[in-house]
């Protein structure tokens, strides 16, 4: 069977266009999708059951034991963290959220270690953004800073922007100018037709010498910024001044280096200068599938978009404080469900490390780094692929994920439900 | 050599990230991305291990050369070899410096560990059933 | 069976013409019925004013413009907050509250259906996420067209018939109400930095002018029999000596429909300005009431604006880059693909501002000259004239001239010449606000036969019961009381229960939605249609298939269903 327009959950591109081929209930072929995509989908292996840490190794345990368990894990905390949620649907995180306000737990999200700092940026000088169609169909300049799509968002150039055809831009190889700015000479550097090469932590600097030039301040720029050339910054911005449609795409280069959430207010308000030149966007480049989705639901729910302590019964955001690394490095929490995501992968040592001190319960579809720090890894469907549910591309877009095949096993929102049912004494959210 | 360790996504790292208990992962993640002036003046090869040093602990890599990579730069894709040596660190942003962590990188002989390895390094027991 | 009996009411219900009588209204089922058995719960209303539930036919609570608004204010979030308690959950917020704090609040003040104002039909499904988390009031959304190319090309060709078809494949894709137009042609010209500045101005690449975008729209909008007429944020908004173009628009709009008004004029307040520079900016709401009072055609809400701060997020792309740049403060902006543009900037409305303290004037100005109390509406366009819970405080100041002195003395200098405000002796009456409050809105969006805005058997048991009583409060001079009356009912009812008592919200709620599904004979339908599909594929970034809502996302929805045309 064909299954057309599917929507792969991999990246915050949500590239919903692939075919899926299907035979008796198993994926055998993907077509349109990246490397990506079809590793998501072909190379799916599961934890087949919930499994428990003994003193010598690991036991197959129920559902309803585990979840059992999970729920006297998080009643019996005083501090426990929720984290993760990236990579499953907008209905498991709002049961997440519900239960973190039930128990009084920090809840945070992948965005914590990913645009965090872009977030932060956004909350002292907003966004001028769109979605990705107005790129697509409007703009003649793309600049990539910070962010190697080629390797992490593998068809944002062809669907997006660099290759897309769109309606006022209908020869896109030709009609579009693409700068890259990296410290690194990546592939995605390698087709830009300028590449500007920074030196480590010279981000900054060389937004502001942009800045500085738009303005008309061109002779305070010494000859070279952080390893960049004046004459070469000069032409940027003549680029940039004469586009009819300009859009900036940042990633982790800019919000994980020095300055951090300073680099992207610099880069926002770039933007903004540019605007009263001619039209110009910018947008972070977002990792995980439904990384936004999870920003989305915290957001409406409380009022913050990640980093949310409800420890003193209202919602409490300090980015630093209540930010997941942040409660793990200083050993505050007692107990963690992680759903979704890989922290022990993807934290550092230190702050993955108390992991495994505490009593910690992973909801994830896939065995990863983080099962081995766990007490209990409960196994569950994978969003977009054995279960349907809402996921928000970077942009913003809410896009339908697709139940594509059954594999009978049980979806994270219920798992996280009858959690919350345990907590509550029986009663939903 | 004194160097920043810079890590970010890359293709491989994607497409093994759901499979972190696989060879394949283990030689995507463990792989030291240097120039390959850097290489030659650490005396290595294409393959070769060496140790990183940084103040939060030390790792072990595979030597990978890359004429992307600046001097004075290691790139490591994102995952558990890099964080072993990254600091938890925030400066109260919530974000630990995963680009700009100073490093030192020697040659080395030392046995590279598996992802299992590493996390019972920090209090973990490897799952190895699927 | 559930039953209910509120005896002792004080009713106000201008739509079957009861004002003041005390009546006792029977509920059964979410119904009102002629009568309950003894059975019943009885709540007493103590002879307290009791209206029909309060309808806000102009809102923004929720979706991508107004969660991005939350996003970026991590300030304002901490301007309201509280606990989890009972069934009330943690809410944050005080001028763009998380979707909670709005259905909360706007229960404490007996308001139990919401339309949201500007729902990008791309983005729908998040409405639509926010709508279940918003759980005490009825919801409807208007469904933005003013850039939207399939109608844009329509109407280039002059095709009624098209441009109705378009609108409704994509009301029902979006699950949305009615028509929104904001800025028409003028997000479209933001796509690449520009704005229109005038109705008869082209619109860039689409040869189509703002006026014909407008009057087409009106003409399928009525071929297609939908409930509520167009709803325009007109062009220009915001800048001074806009009140011409305000007029121009009111004079191209014809007389259409007997049951309601052809054109909703949302927040016309910010439409109404005279004078050509922030200097000598003036009130013109005497020449845009003189055209209202003579076209019972148009229908218009206020658009007040009250001091303090607040949170400007509209459709209207290049109207909040214009304010940005005077303002200085963060920004920003979300253009949708082939369909509108919207921004985002918070602002502090000060008494120490001429302009400001005009606004404000302008706004109380349309309400007291508008001879019918159905043709303005009683609305803040929330949150961008003020957050909805600064409701009450509007309805002090438009039935109290003492209450309206005091607080004119308080104002900038000059701002008395260049209104007329400060001469107005009209005071409103309870009748005039329970008009301006939920008849009026019923109306106008098209939904008294949906058993909304009126109390008559049948309708749905939405009731509002404040803590005012009309015999004994004289509204002129003890504006106070009436302000706070208004802040807390003493119970708001929801489809026949009790969901709110003295401000506390005591039941986990359980809304619906209201969409429109308008039928158009089988050769127009646009699912068919080649040329509208391949031009979705080309230029959308989702495919045809992914993009209409699923009803998946309309836990309750309540659909519409309007007569095919020929």
């Amino acid at each position: 069977m064909i299954e057309h327009d599917v929507v792969c959950p991999f990246c915050g591109c949500l590239c919903d266009d692939l075919e899926l081929e299907t035979e008796e209930g198993k994926i055998v072929k993907v077509q349109n999708g990246c490397a990506l995509a079809e590793s998501t989908f072909m190379n799916d292996v599961r934890l087949p059951a919930p499994i428990r840490r003994t003193e010598t190794g690991w036991e197959d345990i129920s559902y309803t034991e585990a979840i059992k368990e999970t729920a006297e894990i998080l009643q019996g905390a005083d501090r426990p963290l929720l984290y993760g949620w990236s990579s499953t649907h907008v209905e498991a995180q709002s049961i997440g959220v519900h239960i973190a306000e039930l128990i009084g737990a920090v809840i945070d999200n992948t965005s914590t270690v990913c645009h965090g700092p872009s977030i932060l940026a956004i909350q002292e000088v907003g966004h001028p953004g769109c979605t990705l169609g107005q790129v697509k169909n409007r703009a003649d300049v793309i600049i990539y800073w910070g962010c190697n799509p080629v390797e992490a968002h593998p068809r944002h150039m062809s669907r997006y922007t660099t290759y897309a055809t769109g309606f006022f831009v209908p020869n896109a190889q030709l009609e579009r100018t693409v700068i890259v700015v990296d410290t690194r000479r990546t592939d995605t550097a390698g087709i830009a037709d300028e590449f500007v090469q920074i030196e480590h932590g010279g981000d900054y600097a060389v937004l502001s010498a942009l800045r500085a030039i738009v303005r008309g301040k061109t002779s305070v720029i010494p000859a070279k910024i952080a390893g960049v050339s004046k004459e070469q910054l000069i032409r940027i911005v003549e680029i940039c001044k004469t586009a009819k449609f300009g859009a900036i795409f940042f990633g982790l280069g800019l919000t994980m280096s020095r300055g951090k959430y300073k680099n992207i207010r610099n880069a926002i308000e770039l933007t903004d200068e540019l605007n009263r030149h001619t039209k110009f966007v910018i947008s972070p480049l977002r990792g995980h599938g439904n990384v936004y989705g999870s920003n989305e639901v915290f957001t409406w729910m409380t009022g913050y978009p990640f980093a949310v302590d409800f420890a003193r019964g209202i919602a409490f955001y300090n980015p630093g404080e209540t930010t997941a690394v942040d409660i793990l490095r200083r050993g505050e929490c007692d107990a963690a469900l992680i759903v979704a995501s890989d922290p022990g992968a993807n934290f550092p040592r230190d702050a993955a490390a108390h992991l495994a001190k505490i009593p910690t319960v992973i909801i994830d579809p896939h065995v990863n780094a983080t099962t081995a720090l766990s007490r209990i890894h409960i196994p569950c469907t994978a969003a977009g692929i054995d279960a349907a549910g809402t996921a928000y591309r970077m942009d913003g877009v809410p896009i339908r994920l697709k139940k594509v095949i059954d594999r009978g096993y049980m979806d994270d929102a219920e798992i996280l439900k009858k959690i919350y049912d345990h907590l509550n004494g029986g009663k939903g959210p | 050599m004194k160097c920043i360790l810079n890590t970010g996504r890359t293709v491989p790292q994607g497409a093994y990230v759901e499979h972190k208990g696989s060879d394949a992962y283990r030689s995507v993640a463990s792989a030291g991305f240097l120039n390959p002036v850097d290489m030659m003046m650490l005396g290595i090869e294409d393959g070769d291990r060496i140790r990183v040093t940084t103040p939060a602990g030390h790792i072990v890599l595979t030597a990978r050369p890359a004429e992307g990579v600046a001097r004075d730069e290691i790139f490591v894709a994102i995952g558990p070899y890099a964080n072993h040596v990254i600091s938890s660190e925030t400066h109260g942003t919530g974000m630990p410096d995963f680009k700009s962590q100073s490093a030192d990188v020697e040659p080395t002989k030392e046995p590279l560990k598996s992802v299992g390895e590493l996390m019972e390094a920090l209090g973990g027991l490897h799952y190895d059933r699927t | 069976m559930t039953e209910l009996w509120v005896k002792n009411a004080c009713v106000i219900d201008p739509i079957r013409g009861i004002n003041g009588e005390i009546m006792d209204i029977a509920i059964r089922d979410g119904r009102i019925v002629e009568s309950v058995s003894d059975r019943a719960d009885v709540i007493d209303a103590q002879r307290c004013l009791t209206l029909p539930g309060g309808i806000d036919s102009h809102t923004h609570v929720s979706g991508t413009k107004v969660n991005f608004g939350r996003y970026m204010s991590p300030e304002d979030m901490r301007a309201g907050r509280t606990k989890r308690k009972g069934k009330m959950h943690v809410t944050s917020g005080y001028y763009v509250p998380t979707t909670f704090g709005n259905s909360y609040r706007y229960s404490a003040m007996g308001y139990t259906t919401l339309l949201e104002g500007a729902m990008a039909p791309l983005e729908a499904r998040h409405t639509h996420e926010e709508f279940t988390a918003t759980p005490h009031q009825d919801m409807m959304a208007n469904t933005l067209f003013d850039g939207n190319w399939a109608v844009m090309d329509a109407v280039r060709e002059k095709d009624i018939r098209k441009t109705a078809a378009v609108v409704a494949w994509t009301l029902k894709a979006a699950r949305g109400y009615g028509i929104k137009l904001t800025n028409p042609g003028g997000t479209e010209a933001w796509g690449f930095g520009e704005d229109l500045t005038g109705i008869h101005e082209m619109v860039p690449h689409f040869a189509v002018t703002p006026a014909e975008i407008i009057t087409t729209m009106i003409r399928a909008n009525e071929l297609l029999k939908l409930p509520h007429s167009v709803h325009l944020h007109c062009n220009n908004l915001g800048k001074p000596g806009n009140y011409q173009t305000t007029l121009e628009t009111f004079d191209i709009v014809p007389d259409l429909n007997p049951a309601r008004q052809t054109l909703y004029a949302t927040h016309v307040q910010f439409h109404a300005y005279g004078g050509g520079t922030w200097k000598n900016i003036s009130s013109k709401a005497e020449e845009i009431t003189r055209s209202v009072n003579i076209k019972p055609q148009i229908v218009m809400d206020m658009g007040q604006i009250m001091f303090g701060r607040t949170m400007t997020m509209t459709a209207d792309g290049p109207m909040e880059f214009n304010l940005h740049c005077l303002h200085h403060n963060k920004w920003s902006n979300h253009d949708v693909e082939l369909e509108t543009g919207s921004g985002i900037i918070p602002v502090t409305y000060s008494k120490k501002s001429a302009v400001n303290c005009i606004m404000w004037a302008i706004g109380l100005e349309l309400a007291l000259l508008t001879k019918n109390p159905y043709q303005c509406l009683l609305e803040t366009d929330n949150p961008n004239g003020a957050p909805f819970v600064k409701y009450p405080e509007i309805i002090g100041l438009l039935m109290s001239k003492r209450y309206r002195d005091e607080e004119c003395a308080t104002l900038a200098t000059g701002v008395e010449q260049r209104t007329s405000l400060f001469a107005l002796e009209r005071e409103l009456d309870w009748h005039d606000i329970a008009v301006m409050t939920r008849a009026g809105q019923a109306k106008a969006l098209g939904i008294v036969n949906q058993g909304k805005g009126h109390l008559g058997i049948g309708a749905e048991a939405d009731i509002a019961i404040y803590p005012i009583r009309t015999d004994s409060v004289d509204p002129a001079r003890e504006y106070r009381k009436v302000v706070e009356g208004f802040q807390k009912t003493r119970y708001t009812i929801k489809r026949g229960r009790v969901v709110s008592r003295e401000g506390e919200i005591i039941v986990d709620g359980a809304n619906a939605t209201f969409w429109v599904d308008a039928k158009v004979p089988e050769d127009l339908k646009m699912e068919n249609d080649p040329e509208f599909i391949k031009r979705f594929e080309q230029f959308y970034t989702v495919r045809m298939s992914n993009y209409p809502v699923q009803d998946v996302y309309l836990p309750r929805g309540r659909r519409i269903e309007t007569e095919v045309f020929t």
